[in-house]
């Protein structure tokens, strides 16, 4: 038997790291492909949602193959795990763009989208879009190659303060946002929304990002007295602490966040607190059996047990940049970054099998529409709350 | 065999080399480091690029932890001070990109100094806190301070030029970034052989000692806060540079536990350790990807499944390294080095 000491192990690990720095990268070139990126969290904070759109992603990949392909091309998903950490996501990207032909790519955050910007601007020869919703980013002229398959944060708010705005002229308002980049995104810009449509802002509240006791934080809320309370920048906690302690102390507020504390399994665990929590929401969600909605009926075949919001939103990404590729090349042009965002922008009243239950436009870099869902503990889910709202510019 | 290496004089005993095979590899690793930017693909390149700043940063917190003894956790903090400072220079003053770096590491090392006055009444933990707190008060600045920082938003930085040259791929910046460190290393091995060096170690291993042979604490404690600092600015700097974006979330609290944890890997208080150490703590979760990589074809969905069993065995072999290795990556070397020197006597 072979005697296996130090040496040896030392020996195979620099062979099996030689091979791997030298070997030849790009043995993947296949013309009939078209490859999907993809920077994605499956560890670290943000690994929740990084699953999910994985698991989005590859279905939808699947789904098209099986249908054809891509205007002859078969799709396919090269992603690797970034722990949401910006740097290992710039790694992953030049790892994956030296190793594949990448037209079409998935980042993980607000992070990545600014820091790779310029990247993308050099190359010209990438679409991207990701998991940010960040409104920095919702800029063509600044962010000309990149898109986000849903409303920005500053949108989603102006949903919300649209249909408040229906429900009650002149409500007061307090906005609650966690002190992180994600948090104060769309705050000055909402509050200033507000005012213009009428409503009164009676106050503004900031927690840490890990913050777990909000009882200072609810008597704040107590003293505003508000009408409705908007969340922005969390997940889930603080929020059900939030709810708890209002319902204790009778406050007639009610709560409202953005796309990301939306998810379904999140407020199942919460229960009874958790009862009457609205929020605005871009995607159907996975149960939602309505007729209209073929696509999820394919998937909840793919996969029998709920999938999170993080899953549609994976899944309609691929979806709308694979759609600006299909364009592209039905048009007969290079599968150049301006080429296919001239593509995207030529989606106009595009079906999205009902993942989207109205048919979307995006004439820039987002899909300003959303409708809003309000959480019923008695039946462990997210009902609609409003028609689908599509926000005029 | 290390034979004839007898020195006739105390200079030639203190050399930084002091043999010749030592001379020969230091050769081959300059070569090597001057010609892997023409063999290297974009990935691995970006990779020795991050490798570097995280070594340049490693080594002047190993310089404060490692030889003096401080404990500090507010190296990332400092790094985003560096990188800051060349942000608003670039983008207001629009100096020259090298005058940049350099200022930056200036600038982190006067905020160095200021956060390094409790040194001089806390160790251990007590000045392991004393640092955080300053890295968050920091960081509150970085959110705040909108007309120089940005705010949560951050700034832009404009691709550093050389000569007219523009470094905007990781193979331009390679030349920069990579002697730049090699300069810092060279910097820190051999201010351990003057008095300021000796005068750190001689803290580290005891302080009332070191005040009753004569060395000022409190000047020198300073001094090695403000060199430490001026190694994570000009790391910074170089990131910003590298990364183009600088925002309050670049350089997270648990930046700083990561180079603390390299400079432990890599081995306290040798200059070899962080070297080790950094491109450990960097290359090892890139290198544990191909692992999961090459288990594709076996396991279904490997990306998806493997990666949180990654980030496991990651910190299991920390463990392991502190378990069997408690003086860090350097011992290793060390005895790997000493097998050869008495090779074939004692193998």
């Amino acid at each position: 038997m072979t005697d296996l000491n130090r040496r040896h192990v030392l020996g195979l690990a620099a062979a099996g790291l030689a091979s791997t720095v030298f070997s030849p990268l790009s043995a993947f070139a296949d013309e009939k492909e078209l490859v999907i990126g993809g920077s994605i969290p499956l560890t670290g904070v943000f690994a929740f949602a990084g699953v999910a759109i994985e698991a989005g992603i590859s279905d939808f990949v699947k789904i098209t193959n099986e249908a054809g392909g891509v205007a002859g091309r078969k799709l396919r998903l090269a992603y690797e795990d970034t722990a949401y950490k910006v740097d290992q996501s710039v790694a992953v990207f030049n790892k994956l763009t030296t190793q594949n032909d990448i037209h079409l790519y998935y980042g993980d955050s607000t992070g990545f989208a600014k820091t790779i910007n310029e990247e993308l601007n050099r190359r010209g020869s990438i679409l991207m879009a990701g998991a940010s919703f960040g409104s920095e980013l919702n800029n063509p002229e600044k962010y000309p190659f990149q898109f986000m398959a849903g409303p920005d944060y500053v949108e989603m708010i102006a949903i919300l303060l649209e249909y408040i705005a229906k429900q009650q002229k002149g409500a007061k308002i307090v906005f609650v946002n966690s002190d992180t980049e994600f948090g104060r995104d769309p705050i000055e810009a909402s509050v200033k929304r507000a005012k213009e449509m009428g409503l009164e802002v009676v106050g503004q509240i900031v927690t840490p990002p890990t913050a777990v006791d909000v009882s200072t934080e609810i008597l704040k809320l107590r003293r505003a007295n508000p009408d409705f309370t908007i969340f922005h920048g969390y997940v889930l906690a603080p929020l059900p602490e939030f709810l708890s302690q209002a319902k204790q102390l009778g406050l007639k507020s009610r709560f409202m966040g953005t796309f990301w504390s939306m998810d379904n399994s999140l407020w199942a665990n919460v229960g009874a607190p958790a009862d009457g929590y609205m929020g605005v929401m871009p995607y159907r969600y996975y149960y939602d059996t309505a007729p209209d909605a073929p696509i999820l009926e394919k998937i909840r075949k793919l996969r029998p047990t709920y999938q999170a919001t993080g899953y549609m939103q994976g899944f309609l990404t691929a979806m709308l940049m694979t759609e600006a590729a299909k364009r592209t090349l039905d048009a007969g042009k290079d599968l150049t970054a301006k080429n296919l965002k001239a593509a995207l922008n030529t989606i106009k009243d595009f079906d999205t099998g009902g993942i989207i239950g109205v048919p979307i436009s995006i004439p820039g870099n987002s899909v300003p529409v959303g409708r809003i869902y309000s959480y019923s503990a008695a039946d462990k889910q997210m009902k609609p709350a409003s028609d689908w709202i599509s926000l005029k510019k | 065999m290390r034979i004839a290496t007898a020195k006739e004089t105390y200079i030639a005993d203190e050399g930084l080399l002091t043999t010749r095979t030592q001379r020969a590899w230091m050769i081959v690793l300059a070569l090597v480091l001057v010609l892997a930017p023409f063999v290297l693909n974009a990935y691995w390149l970006y990779l020795a690029c991050l490798v570097a700043i995280n070594v340049a940063s490693a080594t002047g917190l190993n310089i404060l932890t490692g030889y003096t003894g401080l404990v500090s956790l507010g190296q990332a903090a400092f790094m985003a001070v560096g990188a800051y400072a060349v942000a608003f220079l670039d983008g207001h003053l629009g100096t020259p990109f090298l005058l940049n770096i350099f200022a930056a590491g200036l600038v982190a090392a006067a905020v160095g100094v200021l956060v390094g006055v409790p040194s001089l009444r806390v160790k251990g933990l007590y000045l392991a806190i004393a640092t955080i707190a300053a890295s968050f008060i920091l960081h509150f600045v970085f959110t705040n301070w909108v007309s120089v920082t940005g705010g949560m938003s951050g700034v832009n930085v404009a691709p550093a030029r050389l000569f007219g040259i523009e470094l905007a791929s990781p193979f331009a910046l390679y030349f920069v970034i990579v002697p730049i460190t090699a300069l810092m290393v060279l910097a820190a091995a051999n201010l351990f052989r003057t008095r300021i060096g000796r005068a750190f170690i001689a803290i580290r291993d005891r302080d009332i000692s070191a005040e009753v042979l004569g060395i000022p604490l409190l000047q020198y404690k300073l001094m090695s806060f403000a060199l430490s600092s001026f190694y994570a600015g000009v790391a910074g700097g170089m990131w910003a540079y590298f990364f183009r974006v600088v925002t309050p979330e670049s350089f997270p609290f648990a930046t700083s536990i990561f180079f603390l944890a390299a400079v432990i890997v890599g081995g306290l208080g040798t200059i070899l350790g962080p070297i080790l150490g950094a491109a450990f703590m960097t290359l090892v979760p890139e290198l544990l990807k191909y692992v999961v990589e090459w288990l594709g074809p076996v396991f279904p969905n490997a990306g998806a499944a493997l990666s949180p069993v990654r980030t496991i065995v990651f910190g299991a072999l920390i463990i392991f390294f502190l378990v069997f290795e408690p003086q860090g990556l350097a011992e290793i070397v060390r005895r790997i080095r000493r097998f050869f020197h008495l090779w074939p006597f004692k193998t």
